[in-house]
């Protein structure tokens, strides 16, 4: 496999623009400022990262098509989309190569929120299972938004679009399992697409279960959108 | 090398290029001539595995651009139209990339750098972001990223727009220089850069292909016939006249002017390619004249091009 080349030139692509500072630093302060204030975690007197990991889903509908809206609608944009797919590179490298940078930014996004937990441990006990399994769970939720949002990318021409479906796209896998209980409570069409749903499966990791199904669908969801990307990338030959 | 049979590409309904067959060997310098639109960038982009052709095979040194297009593109350098440049790295991390993605080694990366960057004239903006540099600085880069693995087959699409008449020259002294040991292919609407670039020509309109040979082949062809403007010293114009009528080759005299001290000012048209200026020299001293100057007259590529691009027109 020949995907490191690519690697470093996304990383490096995404560090020399304020993208993936600014994208970091928003939401290192806004998951700390809204758990620690709004959530009121110290007047609860709870240790427990709970409050924190529920925002995550929704702060990542808004954030991770920022992450992911260049990727291929800017390459097409300036022409280097011809440069790629004329390199010595398969189509899964390519995908695979853009879609492990900004999983590093997820990363370190995630990595910079450890801080949170190492500083309040002396407060009380946390229960480090949990955490590891809230942990788990919000880097599988933030690689499954990802891969759908660089497959966006790829069928559009241009940043804003790429941003403003992505936006749409996750809005609507993380929250139709919700709608389809209000629409049509207690049915078979709600039981199933509340199981298709990020929120539902994003839940038993909050929890601090490492639940295989989540696993798996998580996984499958990845795996599904980086196909679709290389199927796309074919197309357009 | 480089081969084509048949190839057609459609875009939907429209046909961008159709029934094209070529063959070019290594060392040769080719020269892709047509007008805006008329289906040289469709032809390259098959060439180098972006594009795929709806009908035919393209294969570079044997191997299929669809099925082994791996195998194609690591024996290809390629500049397209818009150099494809990433403007938020520098000259160097660009070339860089490139080299990691092409696996040009460690050790070799920091000579074969400085090799294209001495070659392309990027000394003075390897460091400095992309966006910063120049439209000529910005088409040397992406050169210097489609010779960097030093490829046996460079396909170049317009490789001299935006860049100013001093750095015109000097790309195509490179394209020259690269094209002793490389096969080119190159783009160009600007009829000078295949006369001063390339030994192979094809005029392309309308996704086909109109003309092909070098540039001198092309000229004959269209001309029809081939032009001797000579001046003769003679003691005789009429003794002239008799010889040249003796002449199998000669079509016509197109003029024929008497000077003073005995010269003579003749233009002859003679039947393509049968009369050369060496025998026409050798009939003139067999007569005892002299020649003072014989000049062959060309057709310009120009006015070739523009009859063949219009006669496409308006069939």
């Amino acid at each position: 496999m020949n995907i490191l080349g690519l690697y470093k030139k996304e990383i490096k692509s995404y560090f020399n623009s304020p993208i993936a500072y600014l994208v970091v630093l928003f939401f290192v302060l806004f998951c700390n400022v809204y758990f620690l204030f709004f959530n009121q975690f110290i007047a609860r007197n709870v240790a427990s990262l709970r409050g924190f990991f529920a925002l995550i889903p929704l702060v990542f509908i808004i954030l991770i098509p920022s992450i992911t809206m260049r990727s291929w609608a800017e390459e097409k944009k300036v022409g280097t989309e011809e440069l790629l797919l004329t390199l010595p590179l398969t189509n899964w490298e390519l995908v695979l190569g853009k879609f492990l940078s900004s999983l590093t930014l997820l990363a370190i996004m995630l990595g910079m929120t450890l801080f949170v937990p190492i500083t309040l441990s002396t407060l009380g006990h946390f229960e480090r299972g949990q955490i590891i399994g809230e942990y788990l769970g919000a880097f599988l939720l933030g690689a499954a938004a990802l891969s759908i949002g660089q497959f966006i990318s790829s069928i559009t021409s241009n940043q804003i679009s790429a941003y403003i479906f992505g936006v749409v796209g996750l809005l609507f896998i993380t929250l139709i399992g919700e709608v389809a209980v209000l629409l049509n409570p207690a049915g078979a069409l709600s039981r199933i697409f509340t199981h298709l749903s990020f929120t539902f499966h994003f839940g038993s990791f909050k929890k601090g279960l490492v639940d295989t199904r989540g696993l798996l669908y998580f996984l499958l969801i990845i795996f599904y959108f980086l196909y679709l990307n290389v199927k796309v990338i074919n197309l357009r030959k | 090398m480089i081969q084509a049979e048949n190839i057609e590409k459609k875009y939907g309904s429209f046909t961008a290029v159709e029934d094209i067959s070529l063959s070019i060997g290594r060392g040769e310098i080719v020269g892709l001539l047509g007008p805006n639109g008329a289906g040289k960038t469709t032809i390259m982009k098959i060439f180098t595995g972006y594009h795929f052709p709806t009908k035919g095979k393209a294969l570079i040194n044997n191997y299929d651009v669809y099925s082994d297009s791996l195998k194609v593109k690591k024996s290809i350098g390629y500049l397209p139209e818009m150099a494809p440049l990433y403007k938020d790295l520098t000259v160097y991390e660009y070339l860089q990339f490139i080299c990691d993605v092409r696996k040009i080694t460690k050790e070799k990366r920091k000579t074969e750098i400085e090799r294209v960057v001495a070659e392309c004239g990027l000394e003075q903006v390897i460091h400095r972001p992309i966006d910063k540099i120049s439209k000529g600085y910005r088409q040397r880069t992406g050169l210097a990223q489609a010779i960097i693995h030093s490829p046996e087959i460079l396909i170049l699409d317009e490789p001299t727009t935006g860049l100013d008449p001093n750095q015109i020259i000097e790309i195509r002294k490179l394209i020259k220089k690269l094209g002793e040991h490389k096969t080119v292919i190159l783009s160009t609407h600007i009829l000078q850069e295949v006369d001063a670039v390339c030994n192979k020509v094809l005029i392309i309109n309308r996704g086909k292909i109109v003309a092909r040979g070098t540039a001198e082949e092309i000229r004959r062809e269209m001309q029809g016939d081939f032009r001797y403007f000579i001046t003769l010293k003679a003691h005789d114009g009429s003794e002239i006249k008799s010889a040249i009528e003796k002449i199998d080759a000669v079509n016509e005299i197109l003029l024929f002017e008497t000077k003073d001290n005995g010269l003579f000012n003749i233009k002859l048209s003679v039947k393509n390619d049968i009369l050369d200026g060496e025998e026409l020299f050798d009939w003139a001293v067999s007569n005892n004249f002299k020649i003072l100057s014989m000049i062959p007259e060309k057709v310009s590529l120009e006015d070739i091009f523009i009859k063949l691009t219009k006669e496409g027109d308006e069939k």
